[in-house]
């Protein structure tokens, strides 16, 4: 019924010829080429000139992407924020895939509450990543944060560290915190994917006679690789391009000594605070790089992920 | 006709759209119809937004004294400011008097030509101290092009209550200022706030402690020339002084942002606080009833130096837009920018060290200062002289005093580090 009455709305409405519809799409179009596609270009373009202020000077081949692999500080730096930007990558998939995968499917069992709880684990990623950041660098300031205070109250006075101070513990809090406001996202993704794998499916394994974790790990488990592929693209595009979170806590030069630096923040600091003369071209081969890789990453992700669904189905 | 009406009607609708996103804000008007021949509006720029009403007046007396000149003060978001400008410079509608930054940060402007440079044009440049009109000139042509709006001084502020519930007095001689910590320490009150956590304080803090270990002036000359490189046993020495501070701070000093440490002096939870003049408004907000004073860190064993130092840096600077229409308008300007007049009042109405010298505080916590750094001044010499490149020395040095503090780092290996780094742009003067 509800099909035919689709197909009979389809002759009934206006219909589109396709230049009509270009002409809808347009404007979003030029929006999109005049804020996305030609910024990205013209980044392209500055990182292949050198520059004195705003000015453009010679045609410089690759001179800037060569600056960022052999000059001070980019030679140490690059590959120094570069490898936190990984690591906050590998945490993040940890954490949402055991601790994530964990409470969805937790809440997917829960009868009573469940959309209570769904809410409460997403109200963190509703709030700014920089008061998030803010927040906890509050409270786990050495002087005055109240987690320090609590772990010497009840006796942990080894564990009562300043933990944005040291640069062994300072990269991991930023892993966790970023974890710990984005951990609703893969509940909610991973939750929305579970209630849509059929019971029936289910419930003749278990007539079968299989454990609940057999069942998990035969049957949910790989139904939910392609909400795994997209927590996965969202997750590493997420994790290079962090910015807020690493600057809530570290500053714009990452501190404790770089413990927390990443490239968008290396990016940040060359193109505005630098004072460089040649901001513009550093700056831009760090924004083109860290695009291409991106991209790349991404697109071989998805294709890596398609093939996994293939061979499931 | 009717898929015509919806191809016009999708179009309006697009487009609509599309222009309301991104029209432009219009231009602020500059009145001009009304006004007679002689009569300008001159545009100035700024990046002091917590200013502008003190700026209005100031500009009022101004515009008494010159009738027909009318002032259009305008701030911008601080760390918008380098891009608003950068912008408004190159384009036609910018201002014609901006204020700039000082030292290297000013280099971009002075290449790309967007500054009138000033030489033989302004009165009053030859009286301003040479480390501070510096901050004004281009370091490829040896031009001036502004003239400098204040200076920053660096010294150790101290609470008095503190002191005096202590018995204790400003430390004259390097034993006296050891001792006055180590009593503080024993009397379980932080002798020193810093924010370490923050590396920029780290070169201000350094240069407090160990310029007058150093040498002040005469090392930058010799560092400048290259008869000398921040190897020198006597660099090193003053950052081991630094090091050798460290039991004095808050345990976990690394951990401690720069507002925690505002907070951890204003509160008297710490005694001493080393930090720039321009931390005197802030103390004087968040602290109305602390009784505020401040020294110059004594001569230790060994300086360089004859007596203590005081660092300072230019703050700010005034230029002309190359572009400006009213050039000579704002040369007057420029020229009133120099006087002791325009001084006393960036000192009475913006609180600031004025970069012309003449000038009376009338605050005590400024006064008392100014005097110290009348007395012997020195160079912040990593911001004076070793922000022209990349990387910036100030930067390198705060990250490797933040090692040195996490004890990763000694002191001859955050030297050299530095003078590694500084070596990849900086070429000694011979």
């Amino acid at each position: 019924m509800s099909a035919t009455n689709t197909r009979r709305s389809r002759h009934t409405g206006i219909t589109l010829s396709k230049r009509t519809g270009l002409v809808f799409v347009l404007p979003a179009l030029i929006l999109f080429a005049v804020f996305v596609l030609y910024p990205l270009l013209t980044a392209l373009s500055y990182s292949f000139f050198s520059w004195t202020g705003i000015v453009r000077g010679d045609f410089s081949v690759l001179d800037n992407y060569v600056t960022l692999f052999t000059k001070l500080p980019y030679r140490d730096q690059v590959p120094n924020a570069f490898f936190h930007n990984v690591l906050l990558f590998v945490g993040a998939m940890v954490f949402q895939n055991t601790v994530g995968l964990g409470l969805a499917v937790l809440l997917h069992r829960l009868k009573r509450f469940k959309r209570f709880f769904q809410t409460i684990f997403t109200l963190p990623y509703l709030v700014s990543p920089l008061v998030v950041g803010y927040l906890w660098s509050l409270m786990l300031s050495p002087l005055f944060g109240p987690v320090n205070f609590i772990l010497k109250a009840v006796g942990l006075d080894a564990l009562a560290q300043p933990w944005l101070g040291n640069p062994a513990t300072a990269i991991w809090v930023v892993v966790f915190v970023t974890a710990w406001q984005w951990v609703g996202f893969p509940v909610l993704l991973y939750g929305a994917a579970l209630g849509g794998i059929p019971q029936e499916i289910d419930e003749a394994a278990s007539l079968d006679g299989t454990t609940s974790w057999q069942r998990f790990r035969e049957i949910t488990f790989p139904l939910l690789t392609p909400a795994i592929g997209t927590v996965s693209v969202l997750t590493f595009i997420g994790a290079m391009e962090a910015f807020a979170i690493p600057y809530a806590l570290g500053g714009s030069q990452g501190s404790p000594a770089g413990a927390t630096d990443v490239l968008s923040l290396l990016f940040y600091r060359t193109a505005f605070e630098s004072g460089a003369s040649n901001a513009i071209g550093t700056s831009s081969a760090i924004a083109t790089l860290l695009f291409v890789f991106i991209f790349g990453v991404a697109v071989f992700i998805t294709w890596f992920m398609r093939k996994a669904e293939r061979k499931l189905y | 006709m009717r898929r015509k009406f919806v191809t016009l009607a999708a179009f309006a609708v697009g487009s609509a759209l599309l222009l309301s996103g991104c029209a432009p804000s219009a231009p602020a008007g500059s009145g001009s119809d009304s006004e007679s021949a002689d009569d300008v509006t001159l545009k100035v720029w700024s990046w002091r937004t917590e200013d502008i009403e003190k700026y209005n007046k100031i500009f009022d007396v101004y515009e008494k004294e010159n009738p027909g000149v009318t002032v259009d003060f305008e701030a911008f978001q601080n760390t918008e400011y380098n891009q608003i400008l950068t912008t408004g410079l190159a384009g036609s509608d910018g201002p014609d008097i901006p204020m700039v930054r000082a030292y290297g940060q000013l280099q971009p402007n002075i290449a790309a030509g967007q500054l009138e440079p000033i030489d033989g044009k302004v009165d009053g440049l030859d009286d301003i101290a040479p480390s501070v009109l510096a901050g004004a000139v281009g370091k490829d042509d040896g031009k001036t092009y502004a003239v400098p709006l204040a200076t920053q001084t660096l010294q150790m502020f101290y609470n008095k209550d503190i002191f005096k519930e202590n018995g204790l007095k400003v430390p004259k001689t390097w034993d006296e200022f050891i001792d006055v910590n180590e009593t503080l320490l024993k009397n379980n009150v932080t002798p020193i706030a810093l924010g370490a956590k923050d590396d920029w304080m780290l070169p201000i803090f350094s240069d407090i402690i160990g310029a007058g270990r150093y040498g002040g002036s005469e090392f930058e000359k010799k560092v400048l020339d290259g008869s000398a490189t921040f190897d020198d046993p006597d660099y090193v020495a003053s950052l081991q002084l630094v090091e050798d501070m460290k039991k004095y701070m808050t345990p976990d000093v690394v951990g401690v942002s720069y507002t925690d440490s505002q907070i951890q002096f204003t509160s008297g939870q710490a005694a001493q606080f080393p930090g720039g003049s321009f931390e005197i408004a802030t103390f004087a907000t968040q602290a109305p009833d602390m009784d505020l004073g401040s020294y110059q860190v004594p001569l230790p064993p060994k300086a360089v130096a004859e007596k203590p130092v005081t660092p300072a840096y230019a703050d700010g600077n005034f230029a002309i837009n190359s572009k400006s229409p009213n050039k000579e308008a704002a040369f007057k300007l420029l020229n009133w920018f120099a006087t002791p007049e325009f001084g006393q009042l960036v000192a009475d109405d913006l609180n600031q060290f004025s970069a012309v010298p003449g000038v009376d505080y009338s605050d005590k916590v400024m006064a008392e200062a100014w005097k110290n750094y009348e007395k012997s001044p020195a160079p912040y010499l990593l911001l004076v002289n070793f922000r022209y490149g990349e990387p910036l020395g100030t930067a390198v040095l705060g990250q490797q005093v933040q090692k040195m503090l996490l004890g990763q780092q000694d002191p001859a290996g955050a030297a050299s580090t530095l003078q590694t780094g500084i070596s990849q742009w900086f070429t000694p003067a011979k």
